[in-house]
């Protein structure tokens, strides 16, 4: 409990020093991992048996070569490519948008700087340091969330695919 | 001398008289007369002999004393020099005694203007002063007294003055005193007073300005919780309450005062920030209106999908299904091209407007740009006209370049964001109707040909 007290106040700190900005870099970095967390899931509990489902409809049927079975097959596989990438975009848009939201958090501290600057002049550099931190913290997690994201969501991607594809190649036209 | 003449005048007188009126016969007694007169002029010239020679008496004795007198402020004169010398010498070696016997009490008595001095600078500025009063001016003498020595008294003022900031630092007490407002009038409040940190009424915090000696509230307040913490705090009773405090003694809070709003700072980026607010304000509305569209659309698409057997018009996946019923008996191929034509006519109405928000989405931030680089035109121009001697002058387009990046960001973020939604609504439905629509009809054909 006081460990978790500890890391609060770490956090409170943090946000404190680089200004509100953080706010919204954590909650396009939770949402993001909220999104992702739920993809791999998907991936790895609820396609399966989709996929197989889909896979023994397609056994069962009798005629697999006619143009209304290829239709049928078709409208299959786009649905299931359809649930598998629900919310990528949207995962690689906060991906995308997490260094921008950081860029807003350099602005804004650079506005505090100069404002500081504007009513105070230059002879304090203390006073000034408060809109530094606030413009290059925000930038630095901004850059962390990417990066956390980026990895994730480009192998959720190519995870996708590979899906997609295998579920394409396990519906033969016999 | 008058009387004399008077004497020869009335005798002369006499005389002529007695000639005029007996003639020659009286030339002797004329004689006689003369000679009596004569005896009588001699007494009285003794006479007055002998008063001069009495008043030259006087006058010698007079001189003789007044010589004296002046023989003896002589000597009186001399005696004092005399004493003035000795004092003179007495004192320097009073003066060497005093300096050997105040000795290291010197260099106290040095500490304690050093203190007093001290103590009037933290005296005068501190909030306590607004509680008491006219405290600061028996320090602002002592420490300005740079002859003589403090006697005990001072010094235990002194004392007594640092002692009084002290016990008041450690205290929260509720006073009433005259509140200065900003428009110019004044009235009594009560007021808390926290340690030497801040004075907060109900009102929320106060300054004291000491080259005034004036308790006035602040110019702008502080986040709305910390002034409802104070005010709580200002008007609370007993037991604990919690309070934000300035632990600068005030001057936090001052340079708050000097601080842009939010407003202001809008304000500041000028026409490309208005720019940018029009363009937000549209992108915002156009995802708006097709986030509804779209969700309307695809509730439309799913009731179809759980019931492809009765197309209806006012959907698109209905409208494409009733193009099935009507070419039922046309071959594959004919029906693939009917099909295809019916999903054709359907996209641009959900894939219309999209784009916008992604082209209004991308120039938000090129909007920002571009007012940074005018900011920065302004900034130049400054510097040309007044040099880079004040970087005041120059801060304030600086902020402006700023503030319109932020803008464009600040739009643009949201824009990217509601693209990403209204896309993949749209995506999903455009999936729907592209490549599962011909699916649903082929699954129609078979069951009713089987």
């Amino acid at each position: 409990m006081l460990f978790l007290i500890e890391l609060w106040e770490s956090v409170r700190d943090f946000i404190a020093t680089g200004g509100d900005v953080l706010y919204v870099v954590a909650l396009a970095l939770f949402l993001m991992w909220i999104c992702m967390i739920e993809r791999f899931w998907f991936l790895n509990a609820v396609f399966p048996k989709l996929q197989s489902k889909i896979i023994a409809d397609w056994d069962q049927r009798s005629d697999t070569t006619s143009w209304y079975a290829h239709r049928i097959r078709d409208a299959w596989i786009s649905e299931a490519s359809d649930k598998l990438s629900e919310r990528v975009l949207l995962i690689k848009t906060l991906v995308a948008m997490c260094p921008l939201i950081g860029l807003l958090g350099t602005v804004t501290g650079m506005i505090t700087v100069f404002e500081t600057m504007a009513t105070q002049g230059t002879g304090n550099p203390r006073l000034m340091a408060a809109g530094i931190s606030m413009a290059t913290i925000p930038t630095m997690a901004g850059m962390v969330a990417a990066l956390s994201g980026l990895f994730f969501s480009t192998r959720l991607e190519s995870k996708v695919k590979m899906a997609k594809e295998k579920l394409v190649d396990s519906l033969p036209h016999h | 001398m008058k009387n004399l003449l008077k004497l020869l005048l009335v005798s002369g007188t006499v005389a002529m008289a007695a000639a005029s009126a007996q003639a020659a016969d009286s030339l002797d007694a004329l004689l006689e007369e003369v000679k009596k007169n004569r005896v009588s002029e001699a007494r009285v010239n003794k006479q007055r002999e002998a008063e001069f020679q009495a008043a030259r008496a006087d006058k010698q004795a007079l001189l003789n004393k007044a010589r004296a007198g002046l023989k003896a402020e002589k000597e009186r004169g001399d005696r004092l020099k005399k004493q003035f010398e000795e004092n003179e010498v007495t004192l320097a070696n009073k003066e060497v005694e005093l300096q050997n016997a105040v000795g290291t009490l010197g260099e106290m008595f040095g500490v304690v203007r050093q203190a007093s001095a001290e103590a009037y600078g933290r005296i005068s500025t501190s909030i306590v002063s607004a509680q008491y009063p006219g405290r600061a001016d028996f320090l602002e003498r002592m420490s300005n007294e740079s002859k003589g020595l403090p006697n005990i008294k001072e010094l235990e003022d002194l004392w007594f003055a640092l002692q009084t900031e002290m016990t008041q630092s450690g205290k929260v007490s509720r006073f009433t005193t005259e509140v200065v407002s900003l428009d110019g009038g004044s009235e009594q409040k009560e007021v808390v007073r926290i340690g030497t940190f801040n004075l907060v009424s109900a009102e929320g915090y106060l300054t004291y300005k000491d080259d005034l000696k004036q308790v006035q509230p602040l110019g702008r307040q502080p986040d709305g919780y910390m002034v409802n913490s104070a005010t709580g705090f200002a008007t609370g009773g007993s037991g604990l309450e919690a309070v934000y405090i300035d632990p600068s003694q005030g001057q936090i809070l001052g340079l708050l005062t000097a601080k842009a709003t939010m407003m202001e700072r809008y304000h500041a980026g000028g026409l490309p920030g208005y720019v940018i607010t029009v363009m937000l304000a549209i992108g915002l509305l156009i995802a708006l209106y097709k986030i509804i569209v779209l969700t309307v659309m695809s509730g439309g698409i799913r009731k179809q999908l759980n019931n492809p057997q009765n197309p209806s018009t006012s959907n698109p996946l209905g409208r494409i299904l009733t193009v099935y019923e009507e070419n039922k008996n046309a071959d594959t191929e004919t029906l693939e091209l009917k099909l295809d034509e019916a999903i054709l006519r359907e996209l641009p109405s959900i894939e219309s407007g999209i784009n916008l928000i992604k082209i209004l989405a991308a120039i938000a931030p090129l909007l920002g740009l571009l007012g940074t680089v005018i900011g920065m035109i302004a900034t130049f121009q400054q510097i040309t006209l007044f040099g880079t001697g004040d970087p005041r002058i120059m801060a304030g387009s600086i902020s402006m370049a700023l503030v319109t990046t932020a803008q464009g960001i600040i739009a643009a973020l949201p824009l990217i964001l509601l693209h990403s939604v209204v896309a993949g609504r749209s995506k999903s439905i455009v999936h729907i109707l592209d490549e599962q629509a011909a699916g649903i009809v082929a699954a129609r054909a078979e069951g009713e040909k089987a």
